[in-house]
């Protein structure tokens, strides 16, 4: 070892031991940033590296065509034969049912429960043989044995299934029993935004279920083509042959993917976005740290400077400290960052096969930790730089940091701030609070860092809680590109559905609990795409009392059409556009009267004012409550008297589609509150530490003067409450103003369907509750601090 | 002589132990002492003798470890924190080596501060009062300055002035003149001087034989404990240089 080496490794110990509390509380923030920074980094690797491990086992369809009702089987083979991109196409036969008529059983406990809340349609299947593959935790494809079925892992999480529980099947009078023999993870339909869900069951079985009452028959033409880029071409290709089975939904595997990916990715961006402003505050921390060092060391500094040392050496003394607290952070951050990445990452293990270790896996979190730790020397490296001016007769006879010429300035600025202030004429009462504020006016540099810790805290706390109570908020409906009722009926899937549409509507009509019932027919319409004619699901019925809120323009009138923005972007359609729409051979045309941002069905959707037509594919009848009437009573009693519609309080319906998401942002926003308020009070604490030893004089010279230690103390804290009020209040300004728009943006880059996102806070919470726990933490931290002040020998804060 | 005064300051087996350190460190051990009102008392001594502690704790900035200290035939000892501060800030005045002022006050705020929170209803009262002071020490034409703008003797003659704001029966001075060359020492001292001929007691600690000569008696403090005290009547501009050599004899045979 270098003789300079260990004098910096000397010097790094005794820092540390002489100034355990500042370096300490240093450290951690460095620790928390860099371990929120890996961890992001880890989930994100985890999770993406998971989605693509399932895909290659799972081989999900590059492009899906969901449909109902007959179809022309050698309209498919010749297509296939027309397109030498395809690799493997194939047809799979499903049957649907309501999660009502599925329960299940445990005969060793005699546990039991059904899917009656369920909100996707169950649909049982047979395995496929070359791709679109339901695959065990093990990777393996199952071939169930006569009487076994394999459930979706995402049932078996919701209802705590286990092997060997019974299924029962009962419909139209007909019960299939079932014993669990394993569950599957479904490439294609088994993330959170996914509306439907696969069992697996062996053919013969398969020919029973098919024969039962209440089922509804559905296919899946799917493809695997050569290559992935293809698929935009090939769906042109596919919606634009007439003779093609297209009465459902398209899907492409670029979709799929990124509904997979909006499960954990919200929760990994959120990390990552905390680590940044966690860095931030460490920043500003160590670069009052190191200013306060240099203050205090400057005599120190001078003596290195007047013995020869060169600025470089003395910079290298001290970077070596920064350097190693950096260093050993980011060690510390990312072991931890290890325990977190498998906490967090949970739900990702339980639907998502592990993806093997590849390069990434090491590198994205040594990269993310190799920022960190770049962003803290570079910017230690910057606030050193001071050294450089300290000059050695100012630093070692006055012990100023400053030159002549700096001293003389800020002495001529001092003097007119003081000429400015005057106690002769001062009329309020308290005289030590006065001085308090005029302490802070004239130390606003040092205090800056309160102030900018708490904006940057409620920032960190206040965005997560928002977008959480935006998305688990009822009104958040209007987000899905539906009215803001209370509750929703479907009616699909059946061959009454127009007369059971009818029933309900009247016997609504009948009901004095309900009011307002409006109804809309789900047509499949087709539209010009580039290539040909594409298919359009369109909301057909009467939008006049329809509150689903609008991006740009208004809602549809007669002969209009609204569009949700991902159709709008699609099909550069704007506001007072014309379209033309194709139903079998009828074509119809209608301008576009506005846009709104839909979530549901990847996005695109479309709503059309009109009559609601017969003989549609499913309807949705929604009715709001009078009077205070319970919507999930009403919803329950309905769903009974109409067994095949499945009618839901709204607010279950939001909950159910977006579970997941609002999960993720309640532990996001959980994570962001545990973390703001902790980093919060331990910068208070250190800031208040580094302050008050270099405040002892002052505080000696009042109390000499006769200002008691409680009043002191009081002008401490009332300091700490200004400048943590201050922060706090322009952070929740900044949260409420810019924190939307800011948000918006992050996931309209995403592609979701929303552009235009305003939040929907709890009051109480953002703007009561959180700001008074950050505020309370400073205050703690002061209270804590300046409680050792009580009881000290006076006269040590003026002798030293 | 001072027993011609009345007694305004008395501590009775006054001990003062740091437990910071390893061992303890006994820093007062067992003093007696007697301050009468109008005195000029110096107390020297070598460094580490315990001076400035036993000033900070006959004053109630600290608290002693045994004994008592009582102002003006009250104990204070045993007065609680705030209590003790309203002493403070009625009854005592304080200059110390380094003339500790708030940046964000001018020179006469500074003043006024201590006889603003005495008397917050006589705002006027304390105005007046604090102006007369600087006008008496020659620092009223530097009242609005920032305290930045004047010299280390103009300071320490406001630290006097803010001393005195409040109209204290005694004023502590711990090496007000440690950091000035001699004329600023000279113009603190004859501040001093005049304060103490107004009738303020003083307790001045100090290390130059030349401020000493301004007192009216001498203590020598060695390892925490009183070795001996010297008395030497009123001084005059003109014994003055007699009373040096005189303390210089009396310091010569402590081995200071």
């Amino acid at each position: 070892m270098r003789p300079g080496n260990s004098v910096n490794l000397n010097y790094i110990r005794n820092d540390f031991l002489g100034n355990k509390g500042v370096s300490f509380a240093l450290l951690i923030v460095l620790v928390l940033s860099a371990f929120l920074m890996a961890t992001g980094a880890m989930v994100m690797e985890r999770l993406f590296g998971a989605v693509d491990q399932l895909f290659e086992e799972a081989r999900p369809s590059h492009f899906l065509q969901m449909h109902k009702g007959e179809y022309d089987l050698e309209a498919l083979e010749r297509f296939a034969s027309q397109h030498p991109e395809i690799e493997a196409w194939h047809v799979q036969q499903m049957v649907g049912f309501d999660g009502k008529t599925l329960r299940w059983e445990r005969p060793s406990d005699g546990e039991s429960g059904d899917l009656s809340q369920s909100l996707v349609d169950n649909l049982f299947v047979t395995p496929n043989r070359e791709f679109d593959l339901l695959v065990e935790k093990d990777g393996t494809v199952p071939e169930p044995a006569v009487g076994e079925v394999y459930v979706p892992v995402s049932v078996q999480q919701s209802q705590d299934l286990r092997i060997g529980d019974r299924l029962e099947l009962s419909s139209g009078g007909t019960v299939l029993e079932f014993q669990v023999a394993g569950f599957v993870r479904d490439a294609q339909m088994g993330a959170s935004l996914a509306e439907s869900t696969r069992f697996l069951v062996s053919e013969t079985d398969f020919t029973d279920v098919e024969a039962m009452d209440g089922g509804r028959p559905e296919i899946i033409v799917g493809y695997r083509l050569d290559d992935e880029s293809a698929v935009p071409d090939f769906q042109r290709a596919y919606e634009s042959d007439a003779a093609l089975p297209q009465q459902g939904q398209a899907v492409t595997i670029q979709i799929i993917r990124l509904v997979n990916a909006f499960s954990d990715g919200p929760v990994a961006l959120a990390l990552v976005f905390s680590s940044l402003l966690l860095i931030t505050i460490a920043l500003l921390n160590a670069r009052f740290v190191i200013r306060g060092t240099l203050e205090d060391e400057v005599r120190e500094i001078g003596a290195m400077k007047a013995i020869g040392l060169s600025d470089k050496a003395i910079m290298g003394l001290y970077m070596s400290k920064y350097r190693a607290l950096a260093l050993f952070a980011c060690l510390i951050g990312g072991l931890l960052a290890v325990v977190a990445t498998n906490l967090l990452t949970q739900s990702v293990q339980a639907n998502y096969p592990e993806a093997p270790p590849s390069p990434a896996t090491f590198l994205v979190p040594v990269g993310a930790l190799l920022v960190v730790y770049s962003v803290v020397v570079v910017i230690c490296r910057r606030v050193l730089g001071r050294i450089r001016k300290i000059e050695v007769v100012g630093s070692l006879v006055h012990g100023t940091t400053q030159s002549e010429k700096q001293t003389v300035r800020r002495a001529r600025r001092e003097a007119r701030t003081v000429r400015r202030t005057s106690l002769t004429t001062y009329r309020g009462g308290n005289v030590s609070r006065r001085l308090a504020v005029l302490d802070l006016r004239l130390e606003a540099g040092q205090w800056m860092l309160i102030p900018f810790v708490f904006f940057l805290a409620s920032v960190l706390m206040t965005l997560p809680l928002n977008l959480f109570t935006t998305f688990d908020s009822p009104r958040f409906v209007t987000y899905l590109g539906v009215p803001e009722t209370d509750v929703r009926a479907d009616v699909a899937f059946t061959d009454d559905a127009d007369a059971i549409r009818e029933a309900m509507v009247a016997d609504m009509a009948e009901d004095d609990r309900i009011s307002g019932t409006q109804t809309f027919a789900n047509v499949e319409y087709q539209i010009e795409g580039e290539v040909g004619w594409e298919g359009l699901g369109v909301e057909i019925g009467d939008y006049g009392s329809n509150s689903v809120r609008y991006v740009d323009g208004e809602r549809p009138a007669e002969g209009e059409i609204a569009m949700s923005l991902l159709n709008a972007e699609k099909y550069g359609l704007g506001t007072g556009d014309e379209l033309t729409l194709r139903r079998g051979e009828e074509l119809t045309t209608a301008v576009v009267s506005g846009v709104y941002q839909d979530l549901t069905s990847g996005g695109l959707t479309a709503k059309m004012q009109g009559e609601v037509p017969g003989g549609a594919d499913a309807y949705v009848v929604y009715a709001d409550t009078v009077g205070g009437a319970d919507a999930a009573a009403i919803a329950s009693e309905y769903g009974d008297r109409f067994q095949s519609a499945d009618v839901v309080p709204m607010r279950e319906y939001v909950r159910q589609t977006m579970a997941y998401v609002t999960d993720a942002f309640k532990r996001a926003a959980v994570l962001a509150f545990v973390f703001g308020v902790g980093v919060a009070l331990l910068i208070t604490c250190l800031f208040l530490k580094l302050r008050l030893a270099s405040d002892r004089p002052k505080m000696g010279m009042l109390a000499a003067i006769g200002f008691s230690t409680g009043e002191i103390i009081a002008q401490v804290r009332w300091k700490t409450l200004l400048a943590a009020g201050l922060g706090t209040g322009i952070g929740l300004a900044f949260a409420a103003v810019l924190g939307g728009p800011f948000v918006g943006a992050l996931i309209s880059m995403a592609g979701l369907g929303i552009s235009n996102l305003a939040f929907i806070p709890n009051p109480w919470l953002t703007y009561v509750a959180y700001p008074l726990v950050l505020i309370a933490a400073g205050y703690l931290g002061a209270l804590l601090l300046t409680a050792r002040l009580r009881g000290a020998d006076k006269s040590m804060w003026i002798r030293g | 002589m001072s027993h011609t005064h009345n007694v305004i300051l008395e501590c009775t087996d006054l001990s003062k132990t740091f437990y910071s350190t390893e061992p303890p460190t006994d820093v007062l051990d067992g003093i007696d002492l007697t301050v009468g009102d109008g005195e000029f008392l110096v107390v020297m001594g070598a460094s580490g003798s315990g001076k400035s502690t036993m000033l900070y704790n006959i004053s109630g900035m600290d608290r002693p470890t045994g004994g008592r200290v009582a102002l003006g035939g009250k104990e204070i000892t045993s007065l609680t924190d705030a209590e003790m501060s309203r002493v403070r800030l009625t009854g005592m005045g304080f200059i110390f080596q380094q003339a500790y002022f708030l940046k964000n006050l001018n020179i006469q705020d500074n003043i006024l501060l201590p006889a603003l929170k005495a008397t917050p209803k006589d705002r006027t009262g304390a105005v007046k009062r604090v102006d007369d002071l600087m006008e008496r020490f020659g620092i009223a034409h530097i009242k609005r300055h920032g305290i930045t703008q004047i010299s280390g003797g103009q300071l320490q003659r406001a630290s006097i002035c803010r001393a005195l704001a409040t109209e204290p029966a005694i004023l502590f001075a711990d090496e007000p003149t440690g950091a000035l060359n001699s004329t600023m020492t000279a113009e603190v001292m004859d501040a001093l001087t005049s304060v103490h001929r107004a009738g303020t007691t003083i307790v001045l600690v100090t290390h130059d034989p030349a401020c000493a000569a301004r007192g009216d008696r001498v203590v020598y403090l060695r390892d925490g404990q009183i070795l001996d005290s010297h008395a030497m009547g009123a001084w005059t501009e003109e014994g003055a240089e007699r009373r040096e050599d005189d303390i210089f004899a009396w310091l010569a045979k402590k081995g200071f």
